[in-house]
């Protein structure tokens, strides 16, 4: 049974192509047109409005930040029109404004707002920058005040948020590829039973669920393949880690493929060919690439769609990926995520069982 | 070949209704071991539904199936381990070869004939590497005609192995299917070709609406209904039914449905060939009418079934 498959695949180009070549493809497109090799530079406007202090002090410690001996920040002092400017042209990624008053305020020990431009829509910015900044400013805020020690302030600020976009994208590629091999999984069922196979084989003694398991555990072995090839293909060519431990990614992409799979299989059971139900499957595969945090982070979505991804099981199945493989969490931390999936395979067999037809 | 005494399918009162069809209405029949049992109705006639329940596809509404002694409806698994099914369409995995196929299946049985042997019963050496998709309608249907005794089956079921095969193909299939007669092995056939049904089966179930309208030897059939001959022909004017009955020596009419632009053909049986056809001569001149595509012939199973139903089975 499972040979059978196995060969009936390899002469499937198409297949093989969606299967394999496919989220390879997104992963080196993706990967080089957004993230720029090794650490990040980011080059900063500082905009000083009369607090010439406090100016050189912050320049003075951004500056200072240092990781695998290249400089984070390359700092540019200027005037506020001709940096907010270079920050439109996209030569600055942020502009900081140092306020006139903050020499005075610092030295009563009054709260003052430092402010920052940037562009929201450049990813590294959203994720990187900011958050460094926050981290950098808050220190420089502490020292000003002298109660802190000066603690290790590059790597406890810069470990925990050097998270890269390929970081982010290699677990979404996954998972991405988990559903599209998932819910192609109901189509061999819909083209054997439209070839009537299905019937053929049911005059022999063959049981029909050594069929549906054969064609899932030699779904499942693909999906290892292509986890592999996928998390191999980011490490060799990005250096994406997989921090979290092998087991569970294993566990969460079994559990990926079988939600998956049973939506797959909710298709065959009401769609009766194959001409009708490609177009189906695509409109649910595609919709999903995009909603459930593939690519970017659902953050960005737009509030009223929010509601949507947070139904969608690709949603919790990259979350999951994500967090093993990024940040090397344990199963139990990832609840929900496992609870939605279970649940959505439920409640696909809940329908598909009571509808599905083998003839 | 012989009447073996032992029965190996029994069915008694089947009834199958889809809807308001009653696709299957009360079949009862038996089948001996070693005979090639024929079912030939036209489509339509409820010939599939009834094989595919005694094979096991089908759950029935009613009544019983009993395959090899074993009780068909309750132990399907033991008996589809025991009989071969060559189903009407081919329905084979496209994108494996014939060698692949054939392992395949054998895959599926505790017991089973050598690759090489089942590949040669259909004459599928030459095409051992072949992808399914790439191989004549013809190979593909002796490919699963193949499949239906690898597991060395008691009993075979095909389904309408012709439907389809230009006549060459269909020949080599009679041969395939005579050489498994040869073999004892007790064959189920369904098909709406008479002469297929006269040519290879020991006995014959004709089928129509769901029921066994007739069943027996081909032969006996035939002489059972027609002692006479039927003369076959055409004719550029109508006479009336009244004038054919009175023909000498003609026993019964059937007309054929008229056809636009066609002729009715008009099926005459008579127990005395040539005085009925010298009147018939008589009746055309009189009428000034043209006799033509006629022909005189035996009688045979369409015949029997144009007689109980009034129809032709392939209409």
């Amino acid at each position: 049974m499972f040979l059978a498959h196995y060969k009936q695949f390899i002469r499937d180009r198409a297949a093989l192509f969606f299967t394999f070549i496919f989220p390879i493809m997104f992963i080196l497109i993706f990967g080089w047109a957004f993230s720029e090799p090794g650490v990040e530079t980011f080059d900063v406007g500082i905009v000083d409005e009369g607090s010439p202090q406090s100016t050189s002090y912050i320049s003075g410690a951004l500056d200072g930040i240092v990781i695998d001996g290249d400089k984070v920040f390359d700092i540019e002092q200027g005037e506020f029109n001709e940096k907010v400017q270079s920050l439109r042209d996209g030569d600055l990624d942020a502009v900081i404004v140092i306020p006139e008053n903050m020499d005075n305020s610092v030295h009563l020990n009054q709260p003052v707002d430092l402010q920052v431009y940037y562009d929201p829509s450049q990813m590294s910015n959203q994720q990187t920058l900011i958050p460094i900044l926050n981290q950098v400013i808050d220190e420089i805020d502490r020292r000003m005040q002298g109660n802190i020690r000066l603690i290790g302030l590059e790597e406890e600020s810069l470990q925990s948020h050097q998270l890269r976009y390929i970081d982010y994208l290699v677990p979404g590629i996954l998972g991405m590829s988990l559903m599209f091999t998932g819910v192609f999984g109901g189509l061999p069922i819909i083209q054997q039973r439209q070839a009537r196979i299905i019937k053929r084989l049911g005059c022999t003694p063959l049981r029909r669920s050594t069929l549906v398991f054969g064609e899932l555990a030699f779904r499942i072995i693909l999906v290892l393949l292509t986890a592999a090839l996928i998390i191999a293909v980011g490490r060799l060519a990005f250096d994406v880690q997989m921090v979290g431990n092998w087991w569970s990614l294993c566990g969460i992409v079994f559990l990926g493929t079988l939600v998956f799979s049973c939506l797959g299989y909710l298709v065959a059971a009401f769609v009766k060919t194959e001409e009708g139900a490609i177009p189906i499957i695509n409109v649910i595969t595609f919709p999903m690439m995009f909603l459930s945090g593939t690519f970017f982070e659902i953050n960005n979505m737009p509030s009223f769609i929010e509601p949507i991804v947070k139904v969608l099981p690709l949603t919790y199945l990259s979350d999951a990926l994500r967090q093993i493989m990024v940040d090397g969490s344990p199963l139990h931390s990832m609840t929900t995520d496992i609870v939605v999936m279970i649940s959505w395979t439920v409640v696909c067999l809940a329908f598909t069982i009571p509808f599905f037809r083998w003839d | 070949m012989s009447d073996g005494t032992k029965i190996v399918i029994e069915v008694s009162n089947l009834f199958k209704t889809y809807g308001d069809i009653r696709a299957v209405n009360g079949i009862s029949l038996d089948v001996k071991e070693g005979e090639v049992f024929g079912m030939l109705g036209p489509n339509g006639a409820g010939k599939t539904t009834t094989v595919e329940i005694i094979e096991g596809l089908r759950i029935p509404d009613s009544g019983s199936v009993t395959v090899l002694g074993i009780d068909a409806l309750k132990n399907v698994r033991s008996v589809k381990e025991r009989i071969g099914v060559q189903p009407q369409s081919p329905a084979l995995f496209p994108t494996l070869s014939v060698q692949e196929i054939v392992d395949f299946f054998r895959s599926l049985y505790k017991k089973s004939i050598p690759s090489s042997e089942v590949i040669e019963m259909v004459s599928l050496q030459e095409s051992r590497q072949v992808l399914v998709k790439n191989l004549s309608g013809g190979q593909q249907q002796r490919l699963s005609v193949a499949l239906a005794f690898i597991n060395d089956p008691d009993i075979m079921f095909l389904d309408e192995p012709t439907t389809g095969l230009d006549p060459q193909a269909r020949r080599t299939m009679w041969e395939v299917i005579e050489s498994l007669r040869m073999t004892g092995k007790t064959v189920f056939l369904t098909t709406h070709y008479m002469e297929e049904a006269e040519r290879l089966c020991g006995r014959v179930a004709i089928m129509d609406h769901g029921q066994i309208i007739a069943l027996g030897r081909p032969q006996q059939m035939i002489e059972e209904h027609f002692k006479e001959s039927a003369i076959q022909f055409k004719m550029t004017d109508y006479p009336s039914a009244e004038a054919l009955a009175s023909l000498a020596g003609v026993t019964n009419v059937v007309r054929g449905e008229r056809k636009e632009e066609e002729d009715e053909e008009i099926v005459l049986y008579s127990d005395n060939i040539p005085v009925t056809i010298s009147s018939l001569l008589d009746l055309a001149s009189s009428m000034n009418a043209q006799l033509y595509d006629l022909f005189v012939r035996r009688a045979t199973l369409e015949d029997v079934f144009l007689k109980l139903t009034g129809r032709r089975i392939r209409d």
